[in-house]
């Protein structure tokens, strides 16, 4: 068995994901949402890092170099870039207020951990019992996806849910072959600089990116 | 030999992008699919001749050699018809010729992404390629840059794409569902060595893993109730993009959902996800009917139909069997040919007519003789009619379903049929019959277009006729494959 | 005869030093500003001077304005006799972790009633504002406290401290870190510290706890300021105490004892640091959003107990 502060650091780094997750939810500014997802893709990394040392296996180093330099610097920087080409407003706009969309989450959190506690008795691995605050982590992306109004946010819902789903790859089996992770981290990062462009169109087309506005296609 | 298969698109795409004039795009992206569909039915002849092709990530067995037919086929079909369409919207000035260029390019591209689909084993790679199949298409929805182009293109990404995130959530939990066992685990992704190991997978993990895919993937595939961007995106891209989305890319993305259900059944039975498939097809056909009857719009029509034979399949696997999986497989081609020849038809009015509201459209059968009977035998055809191809492999699909004494389902789907026919005769019947506008030209808008339209037609009615040789046996090998993987 | 004098002790010390602590705060607060402040005494000096006025009491309260500052003195005299402050050994067998918090709340009902009971406006509107920021603080208290409780097996706050005193490091989880987290916004709240209400200010629409000490005058405002006091000094002993007790004198020893008063005024001192540069530095959030700070904080808390399952 794993020493108690191998256990520690795993687990508080995933917890610490989580809690980023839950901040981001809070969030009223726009700026602040894409810091905080930069912070939890960093506390991701590091905790990829920290699972590589632990077990020894060399190639989740690589993808852990790579969430931080991905996820945690460039895409930040990209998205705030296109923020600011494009002049958002910087409020979050939001369909459901804070202290009710926290609690949903808070909902959400325990659903996942009932979903995934017959995964985690059968795990073998030391990361297993993050694997329902994995789960927690890609169900509070899709609702900060459904209640958000601004094109961006829903973006960064999106890439909340691939945290998610990443930690939950760490937390079943360690990571998946290493180049699974390298095209997948390419298809995030295309994903991004597509949907970036799509807003500078869409920006330039409606003069906004309030998503609400997007209802010409109807029966 | 594959890794040549999956290069030819690529190379396509890069040289139509560096060509300079359009006579040079056309021709490069027309002989691209051309030899693309040259070496894939080589490479199919082999498989069903010796066996299957197996070079580590890439794979091709019999359904992977079918499915990848079908794409090189479709995909030379809609070569040949963008150059008379994308030529002609070009030459109205629509468009510059740069971004003509762009299409091809990324037409290419998208193709490529489709055939990595066809041809991988390992379950991660077939992730990233139809994750890559929305990131080619993104822009070939948004095409026009319009209001109505712009959010069709933005729904069909983040719907997808969070749709292909819980995918993916499924395809780590069928990694972990073979954690347990020893000695596989540098190619534990690889379809190949899952299917081999599958009584000793995990069934509660595999059976989580199987929802999340059938849920992601399906929403790729148009299942309902994650079928909300389709009619947006197949009716707001560019024609041939639009056959190419209906007839192929959904096809793609049901084999992703498929290769999975081969595992499962391996492991715990047909029953779960044969279930699963058969609640997902019915109300793919339910939806699809009554949004059927409200259409307004003749390609967001279509793009419902497509909604509608994706259900169909779904049931058809759902059914299982030898007859439910041949119904499925034989309906995979016959919906693409079909529904790519309706696209292409749809094409043509959409350049004469200059809208795409069905209210507008009267009178087709005399200004555009030809285009309208290849219209109402479209609709003949892809609402099942005999002699047409539809007709066959729905037929298939219902036998099945009865002798597998799936009686509710089987009066279900006759039922949604006989409206979706009603209903959809009704909508082409106005647009064909009646006095148009006095001030509209008459004539045909492309002869080469009707040329290929009326070649894909001869193809569903030789289908609906006669199964050839080689096309039986090659069916019987899928049908083999899926029978075989039962335990 | 150690369980009954130690306590005693403990809670005259905690009584004597809390007026220290706010005149330590503003102070602070005054240098981080640039300016001198007031003396550092100067709280005790305050006590003094109201404890020799007259009271002037309206006319139209009832004995509800009599009694309260009587009340909430008590309870913060029984709560301080609950709390281990420099030494595990409290009475706790009067009472536990959930005696302590449900003592505070009687306090704060009896201030929020007396304050009504004058008839004047302002007392009402401090106390309806007070109960609005105190029912989504004391969950977030109970959850978190909780969470201590859970991870040392038992609720009784002495046993909390000595449990995780002693065992070293083996009982640290990430659970701890986020309770701890949560309960520092809930000190905040609940002892009226910027961002929920600023002690300092005279405008009486935007108060919360002064307005409903504005009708008090002489003995029973020394009352009710000491017992704010004693309030403030008691949250910053529990925050270290069932949090991270380290130092914590583990037996009545004398030398265990020493260490024991220097670590906590240490720690207290530490706290109040932290709470004027807070103070300092972030502006008071106006009434509508204190909700969401507030269910923030819920959350860590809820977290905390949530990941001491999980995890």
């Amino acid at each position: 068995m794993a020493s108690l502060l191998e256990t520690n650091l795993v687990n508080g780094l995933a917890a610490l994901v989580m809690l980023a997750a839950f901040m981001m939810v809070a969030s009223s500014r726009m700026q602040s949402l894409v810091r905080t997802f930069a912070l939890q893709s960093l506390a991701l990394g590091a905790l990829a890092a920290s699972v590589a040392y632990l077990t020894g296996a060399e190639h989740i180093y690589i993808v852990a170099a790579l969430t931080i330099g991905i996820k945690a610097i460039a895409i930040p920087r990209f998205l705030s870039y296109v923020m600011e080409r494009i002049n958002v407003q910087r409020e979050v706009e939001k369909i459901v207020h804070t202290p009710t969309s926290l609690l949903v989450c808070a909902g959400l959190a325990v659903l996942a951990y009932y979903v995934a506690a017959p995964i985690i008795e059968q795990g073998t691995v030391i990361t297993r019992n993050a694997m329902a605050l994995s789960l927690g982590v890609v169900l509070i992306g899709l609702f900060m996806m459904i209640s958000r109004r601004k094109a961006m946010s829903q973006v960064i819902g999106l890439l909340c849910m691939e945290n998610g789903l990443f930690m939950a790859a760490i937390s079943a089996t360690y990571g998946m072959p290493l180049i699974v992770e390298l095209g997948i981290f390419f298809d995030v990062l295309v994903l991004v600089i597509i949907v970036g462009m799509l807003a500078f169109r869409i920006n330039r087309t409606f003069d906004s990116l309030d998503t609400s506005f997007m209802r010409r296609l109807r029966e | 030999m594959l890794e040549l298969l999956v290069a030819i698109p690529i190379v396509s795409a890069l040289l139509c992008y560096l060509a300079g004039t359009r006579r040079a795009m056309e021709v490069c992206s027309a002989l691209g699919t051309g030899v693309l569909l040259a070496v894939s039915i080589a490479l199919g002849v082999q498989v069903f001749g010796v066996g299957a092709i197996y070079e580590g990530t890439l794979f091709l067995d019999s359904f992977g050699a079918f499915a990848l037919v079908i794409v090189a086929f479709i995909g030379l079909m809609t070569s040949l018809y963008s150059i008379g369409y994308m030529g002609r919207e070009h030459e109205e000035g629509e468009f510059p010729l740069g971004r003509l260029r762009l299409y091809y390019a990324l037409l290419n591209g998208f193709i490529f992404t489709m055939v990595l689909v066809t041809v991988s084993n390992n379950l991660g790679v077939m992730w990233i390629a139809i994750e890559g199949t929305t990131l080619a298409s993104a822009f070939l929805v948004g095409f026009y840059n319009r209001e109505t182009s712009l959010e069709a293109a933005w729904k069909y990404v983040i719907i997808c794409s969070v749709g292909i995130t819980l995918a993916l959530l499924g395809i780590i939990l069928a990694y972990a569902s073979s954690t347990k066992i020893p000695g596989i685990e540098a190619t534990a992704l690889d379809w190949t060595t899952l299917m081999n190991v599958a009584p000793q997978l995990d069934p509660t993990l595999l059976k989580v893993a199987f929802i999340m895919v059938l849920v992601g993937y399906g929403t790729k595939v148009g299942l309902a109730p994650m079928h909300t961007w389709l009619p947006d995106a197949h009716s707001q891209a560019p024609t041939p993009v639009s056959a190419l989305l209906s007839g192929v890319l959904l096809n793609c993305a049901m084999y992703g959902i498929l290769r999975l259900h081969l595992i499962t059944s391996a492991s715990i039975g047909p029953g779960f996800s044969g279930t699963l498939l058969l609640a997902f097809g019915v109300l793919s056909l339910a939806v699809a009917a009554i949004f059927i009857i409200l259409a307004r719009d003749y390609k967001r029509l279509l793009a419902y139909s497509s909604i509608e034979h994706m259900g169909i399949i779904a049931i058809g696997f759902g059914i299982g069997g030898p007859f439910g999986v041949l119904g499925g497989l034989l309906h995979m081609l016959n919906h693409a040919v079909t529904k790519s020849m309706l696209f292409f038809t749809s094409g043509n009015i959409l350049l004469r007519f200059k809208t795409k509201a069905m209210e507008e459209v009267r009178g087709l059968g005399t200004s555009m003789p030809l285009t309208a009977l290849f219209l109402v035998l479209g609709a003949l055809a892809i609402t099942g009619s005999p002699p047409f191809s539809i007709f066959i492999s729905e037929f298939t699909v219902v036998y099945g379903g009865l002798q597998q004494g799936q009686y509710i389902v089987v009066g279900l789907m006759l039922l949604f049929l006989v409206v979706i026919f009603a209903a959809f005769l009704w909508h082409v019947l106005r647009m064909v019959f009646g006095n148009g506008a006095k001030d509209k030209e008459r004539g045909e808008v492309s002869r080469s277009n009707l040329a290929i339209i009326a070649a894909m037609m001869i193809i569903a009615i030789l289908f609906g006729l006669y199964l050839p040789d080689f096309l039986g046996h090659a069916l019987d090998a899928v049908v083999h494959l899926f029978q075989g993987a039962v335990p | 005869m150690n369980a009954v004098i130690l306590p005693v002790i403990q809670a005259l010390f905690v009584l004597a030093i809390a007026p220290l602590l706010t005149g330590i705060i503003r102070k602070l607060k005054a240098w981080m500003q640039s300016r001198r402040g007031p003396p550092l005494l100067q709280p005790y000096y305050d006590l003094y001077k109201l404890f020799r006025k007259d009271s002037v009491v309206s006319k139209d309260s009832s004995w509800m304005t009599t009694v309260a500052p009587y009340v909430c003195m008590t309870a913060m005299l029984v709560a301080a006799l609950l709390v281990p402050v420099f030494v595990t050994e409290s009475m706790g067998f009067m009472g536990d972790l959930i005696v302590v918090v449900y003592l505070f709340a009687m306090a704060r009902l009896f201030m929020a009633l007396a304050a009504l009971d004058a008839g004047s406006t302002f007392g009402g509107m401090g106390s309806s504002r007070e109960m609005l920021v105190s029912s989504l603080v004391e969950p977030t208290i109970l959850l978190a406290i909780f969470t201590t409780a859970l991870i040392a097996g038992t609720t009784n706050l002495g046993g909390i401290s000595s449990a995780i005193a002693s065992s070293g490091l083996d009982l640290v989880r990430p659970a701890l870190f986020l309770a701890f987290a949560g309960f520092f916004i809930a000190v905040l709240a609940e002892n009226a510290r910027v961002p929920f209400d600023n002690p300092a200010t005279h405008l009486e629409l935007t108060m919360i706890h002064e307005g409903m000490l504005l009708e008090y005058s002489g003995k029973q405002l020394a009352l009710m300021e000491w017992s704010s006091m004693t309030k403030l000094a008691l949250f910053t002993v529990i925050a270290w105490n069932a949090f991270f007790p380290w130092g914590i004198a583990l037996e009545a020893q004398p030398l265990p004892l020493l260490i024991g008063i220097v670590v906590i005024v240490a720690k207290m001192l530490v706290l109040v640091f932290a709470i004027a540069l807070i103070e300092s530095s972030i502006a008071k959030m106006r009434l509508f959003r204190l909700p969401n700070l507030l269910t923030g904080s819920l959350l860590l808390a809820f977290l905390a107990v949530m990941t001491f399952y999980v995890l």
